[in-house]
């Protein structure tokens, strides 16, 4: 189930340190602990817009909470559902901070070391919480644009190999130089008002036939 | 602690004191039928048997397992075919340099789909031909209601092998349906509520939603790629290193456990140890199904073995490297040396050597590349 919270805390939470409220979607599976939580989510000037626990799908719980952050139990079992929207890359992807009840603060450095954005709640002094989950955040967008750029260069390789070929193939069945036969597709995909891969591939498409 | 109450002068207590404890290693694992081996070394014995203490581990999922691997609050644990690759590469910002012991077993996963999708594919044989599938999946796509799938982890056996499959069907699986991420043991309440289509997922789960009536069982990974690689013995980056006799030891226990599993004649008490550790609420016949060889009653082609899967082969590995690759799961400039070092043969030979374990047979070759689909 979700609990969608009141939006009345709004407009920089209480103590928030400078910075702007975040807005966080709480996934825990223990109640109690999610309270306790959520107090210090609060006070380190986030606000919890959502308290996901158990079964929630959540997908659609960070879709409707409209949550920039998640934060969650590193042994929640929502983990690997929340790592599957990250990696599959399509459902709402968000940065994930993790937080554990107790653990060694050595251990605490070795998790943020290899990557992982941790937090102890346990004695937890707000304002350590808060430059975890903003490091988080810049670390998600780095990583975000990455692969955007990584699929964006992958679309350009595929386009531009379609074109290539599509050009040989008006080089050879109308005897056209490559400068003409490029002028065709180009002159076609204006016309009809389409991207010239869209064009490219029908020429092949039609030759093939 | 009160320590007063014992004489810290007392020659037993300073002999205590200065001895080295024996670290206890940690050892994770999901609740999951192929975990047996560890499950299993530890009940007969075996970890005893070669002077190791194991602390196994209940974890809830395959992030946090990858996590405390990582960072050290495990020191060896069950991990997924793909995880090593994912960690080196340092996928989703996890980076960590794990070593593989031990396959910990082959096939064991199956593809359940939900009554009402099944009934829209109409009768078929088993396993289903990815063309019946793709053919329905086609058909909900035109209709606005997209089939959404799950798998239990991005990096697994399950997507790849089931994204291999929906590619042989002609399907891309970005496009032509949803995959999410679901843990196995809510897979079955996803199924009832239609919230997914189907599932793939590792035993006893596949069995556990078909018994209910929930789902039913289209294939096992194994129809997939026959006797394919599934979860590994995996030890942390530093672990290997720095104690290489208790890794060591750790791969024989779990080597001499396989071959326990795999002698028929310990089904029973195989199958009784797995429902008192890890599935108290399912019945005998759920988890039984996976020794047995069956799903839903009829034989698999390929079933879930142990013994036959410990030699860790990187020739094998690289096939999950290919997928990730083809699926655009990893950036470029990842070598391939890197991605599969976890894959090493060392432990696990000195381990086979202890035990005079033979090396096994080499398995089935992995499933043929298929062309890329033009866009």
């Amino acid at each position: 189930m979700i609990r969608a919270m009141a939006g009345t805390r709004a407009g920089g939470g209480p103590g928030a340190p400078g910075g702007r409220t975040l807005r966080v979607l709480l996934v825990d599976s223990d109640s109690d602990r999610a309270a306790a939580v959520e107090a210090g989510l609060t006070a380190a000037g986030c606000l919890v817009v959502g308290v996901a626990t158990g079964t929630t799908e959540l997908t659609r719980a960070v879709r409707d909470s409209g949550a920039e952050v998640i934060v969650c139990g590193l042994d929640d079992p929502s983990r690997d559902e929340l790592e599957g929207m990250r990696a599959l890359h399509r459902d709402e992807p968000r940065p994930v901070v993790l937080f554990a009840e107790k653990a060694e603060p050595e251990q605490i450095e070795a998790a943020l070391e290899a990557g992982v954005a941790a937090y102890v709640v346990e004695g937890m002094a707000p304002s350590r919480v808060r430059p975890v989950i903003e490091v988080a955040i810049r670390r998600f967008r780095a990583h975000q644009a990455l692969r955007q750029e990584l699929a964006a260069a992958k679309q350009d390789l595929e386009e531009r190999r379609l074109v290539d070929r599509a050009k040989a193939v008006l080089m050879q069945t109308h005897k056209l130089t490559e400068p003409e036969a490029y002028r065709r597709l180009r002159r076609m995909a204006m016309d009809r008002g389409q991207r010239l891969a869209a064009i490219a591939s029908e020429v092949l498409h039609k030759n093939s036939a | 602690m009160p320590s007063e109450t014992v004489d810290p002068e007392s020659p037993p207590a300073r002999a205590v004191s200065r001895r080295p404890a024996l670290r206890t290693l940690r050892l994770g694992f999901l609740q999951l039928t192929d975990a047996a081996p560890l499950l299993v070394a530890e009940e007969l014995g075996l970890f005893d048997g070669v002077g190791l203490r194991v602390s196994l581990s209940a974890e809830t999922a395959w992030a946090a397992v990858r996590d405390k691997l990582a960072f050290g609050a495990l020191d060896a644990a069950q991990l997924l075919g793909p995880m090593p690759i994912a960690l080196a590469a340092g996928l989703d910002g996890v980076k960590a340099q794990v070593t593989v012991g031990a396959g910990l077993g082959a096939n064991g996963n199956t593809l359940t789909l939900s009554r009402p999708l099944a009934e829209e594919i109409g009768r078929f044989p088993r396993p289903l031909p990815a063309a019946s599938f793709a053919a329905a999946a086609r058909r909900r796509a035109d209709a606005g209601r997209p089939v959404t799938l799950a798998v239990v982890f991005p990096y697994s056996s399950h997507n790849y092998l089931l994204r291999w499959w929906l590619a042989s069907g002609g399907l891309d699986p970005d496009r032509d349906l949803r995959l999410v991420t679901v843990p196995p043991p809510l897979c079955a309440r996803r199924l009832a509520d239609g919230a997914i289509d189907g599932f793939c997922a590792g035993e006893p789960w596949g069995s556990h939603a078909a018994s209910l009536g929930i789902g039913t069982i289209a294939l096992s990974s194994g129809d997939i790629w026959p006797n394919h690689p599934e979860k590994v013995l995996a030890f942390a980056a530093g672990y290997a290193l720095q104690d290489p006799e208790s890794a060591t030891a750790c791969t024989a226990a779990v080597i001499a456990a396989t071959r326990w599993l795999d002698a028929p004649e310990n089904t029973r008490e195989a199958v009784a140890i797995l429902r008192r550790r890890l599935f108290p609420a399912l019945d005998a016949a759920e988890v039984a199904a996976a020794f047995d060889g069956t799903a839903e009653g009829i034989p698999q082609a390929a079933p879930m073995r142990f013994r036959t899967a410990t030699l860790p082969r990187r020739d094998q590995a690289a096939w999950w490297l290919r997928q990730m690759r083809r699926w655009g799961h990893l950036p470029a400039g990842i070598a391939d040396s890197t991605a599969l070092a976890p894959w090493r043969q060392d432990i696990w030979r000195a381990a086979a050597a202890r035990l005079r374990e033979v090396e096994p047979p080499a398995p089935s070759p992995p499933p043929a590349d298929l062309p890329e689909t033009t866009r």
